[in-house]
């Protein structure tokens, strides 16, 4: 369908607008939250994880705001079709944007744990690596909500898949460094639930990807998304010596 | 990785499986209707489909009312009005000359707007129809009449003054009689032309219990400009516009995913 036409009644389209504009606010916060958590994860850097922390708290409120909004326009506006995928897109991305920022908060949390421990320099970079790929798809994702880019949305929905295999090579190896020196299990278990909570980021930007294209297209992603996390039934071979 | 597959999902304009499967209980073919040089009406083809409603939308002066007068041929009361195409009820053409005008009304009833009770009694209000098609004993014509004001979900409160003046009623009331007016005389498709636009939310809410109910027996017609009341009174919706038929498709595919962008920006309320 091409470009939408403008309301006639201008509040309803004022309203709208202000949804889209606290969904970028969101966004751009859930960014900032995600970035800088790997950043005081890599770094060691306890002040910056606690300042990441206490960000995500602006995320919940502009939480709470979008639902009270949604809630209110479908009471007052009773929304159909573009519009009333606008406003339930609105309120389930808000709902991804919000656990993306819990989970980037847990990660600037297991910083402040690890501070103190020796981190192998390549680990960390395995990490990183995945993180920045989790923050490349969540920008994506976000932009193309806001051009309302529905194959953009795709494009970021079939990758996802990177994400989860760098996942899984990096539980592997993380498990390694585990048999190889019991001294690493206190390290490698707060890096294998940092590697997760990426992860789980990932699958959520996939989520907004399903509801930019939602909203778009007015139906949903048919294709089947290859599952890509396959860890939980990955065998843990431990070699048990002789004697 | 095919990016191709999902964006064609959007150009399907062939009708789905589950509504092919349906019986049409009116259709209507190449209809064209003209008030005497003017054409009201272009080359609209719709199904009404049996036991369903059919919701007819659109902004003022589209045709929906035309359309809907065409279905009982009301406006063979008018001069200079006159209808081209086809429309046919279980496969006969009603438009045909010979087509007997009070059978066809007996088989196709009408609601109008405003409530429009005769004024006489109740019970005459309902009665008045059924003389003119049936010679009932009296036992039966009051069995009908019970039955009738209780399918026009009024019976509980009109029963105990059915001498009363129709035109005392609210309403709210006098709607719901005139809806059971029109099951009276037993018809097969029932239309409402803006039944509700005269109501208050309650009576509107007992109508709307009405269509739902009376849908089981019957295959209805709305006409209504409240968008909420054709989301949720209907099966099918149909869009017009300056006398086309722009866009008919299941009521929740209008609803939420329509196909026309004309059809888009009314509903939504944008400027076209």
């Amino acid at each position: 369908m091409d470009k939408q036409h403008e309301h006639i009644v201008r509040s309803y389209e004022e309203e709208l607008l202000l949804l889209n504009n606290k969904i970028a606010k969101m966004g751009g916060l859930a960014e900032q939250v995600l970035g800088q958590s790997i950043e005081a994860l890599e770094r060691r850097d306890p002040e910056l994880a606690a300042a990441t922390i206490s960000e995500d708290e602006a995320i919940d409120a502009l939480e709470r705001e979008i639902e009270e909004q949604t809630v209110a326009m479908i009471a007052r506006r009773q929304p159909m079709a573009y519009d009333l995928r606008q406003i339930m897109a609105a309120l389930r991305i808000a709902n991804d944007l919000e656990r993306i920022g819990d989970l980037g908060k847990n990660i600037a949390k297991r910083a402040v744990a690890v501070v103190s421990e020796q981190q192998p320099k390549q680990l960390m970079l395995g990490l990183k690596h995945m993180g920045e790929l989790a923050l490349g798809q969540l920008k994506e994702v976000l932009d193309a909500f806001i051009e309302r880019d529905a194959d953009r949305a795709l494009k970021v929905w079939y990758k996802d898949e990177e994400i989860d295999a760098m996942y899984n090579s990096l539980f592997r190896e993380l498990l390694t460094y585990m048999m190889e020196d019991p001294r690493n299990i206190g390290l490698c278990t707060h890096l294998l639930f940092g590697a997760k909570n990426i992860e789980r980021i990932g699958d959520h930007a996939t989520n907004i990807a399903e509801n930019v294209y939602y909203l778009v297209h007015g139906t949903a992603i048919t294709d089947q998304r290859p599952k890509g996390d396959t860890t939980s039934s990955t065998p843990v071979a431990l070699k048990r010596s002789a004697g | 990785m095919s990016l191709a597959i999902q964006t064609e999902v959007k150009e399907a304009p062939e009708t789905p499986a589950e509504i092919a499967a349906l019986e049409p209980k009116v259709s209507v073919r190449r209809l064209n209707f003209y008030y005497g040089a003017y054409r009201a009406l272009a080359d609209n083809n719709v199904e009404l489909y049996k036991n369903k409603v059919t919701a007819f939308i659109g902004p003022s002066g589209c045709g929906k009312s035309t359309l809907l007068r065409i279905l009982n041929r009301i406006y063979d009361l008018y001069p200079n009005q006159r209808a081209e195409g086809e429309v046919l009820l279980d496969g006969e053409n009603i438009l045909n000359p010979k087509q007997d005008v009070n059978l066809l009304r007996a088989k196709v009833g009408m609601v109008f707007q405003k409530p429009t009770p005769f004024p006489m009694t109740i019970y005459d209000n309902i009665a008045f129809g059924v003389r003119l098609y049936e010679q009932l004993p009296k036992s039966e014509l009051d069995a009908r009449v019970e039955d009738s004001l209780r399918r026009g979900a009024l019976w509980d409160e009109v029963k105990d003054k059915l001498d009363a003046s129709g035109l005392s009623l609210s309403g709210g009331q006098q709607q719901r009689l005139c809806i059971a007016r029109t099951v009276a005389i037993r018809p097969e498709v029932i239309l409402l032309d803006e039944p509700c636009s005269a109501l208050d939310p309650i009576s509107t809410a007992k109508i709307e219990e009405l269509i739902d109910v009376l849908k089981q027996d019957y295959t209805i017609a709305i006409v209504t400009h409240n968008m909420q009341q054709a989301a949720r009174t209907s099966d099918f919706t149909a869009f017009m516009y300056l006398g086309e038929l722009v866009e008919f498709d299941e009521t929740t595919k209008i609803f939420t995913n329509p196909r026309q962008q004309r059809t888009q920006d009314y509903i939504t309320g944008r400027f076209g």
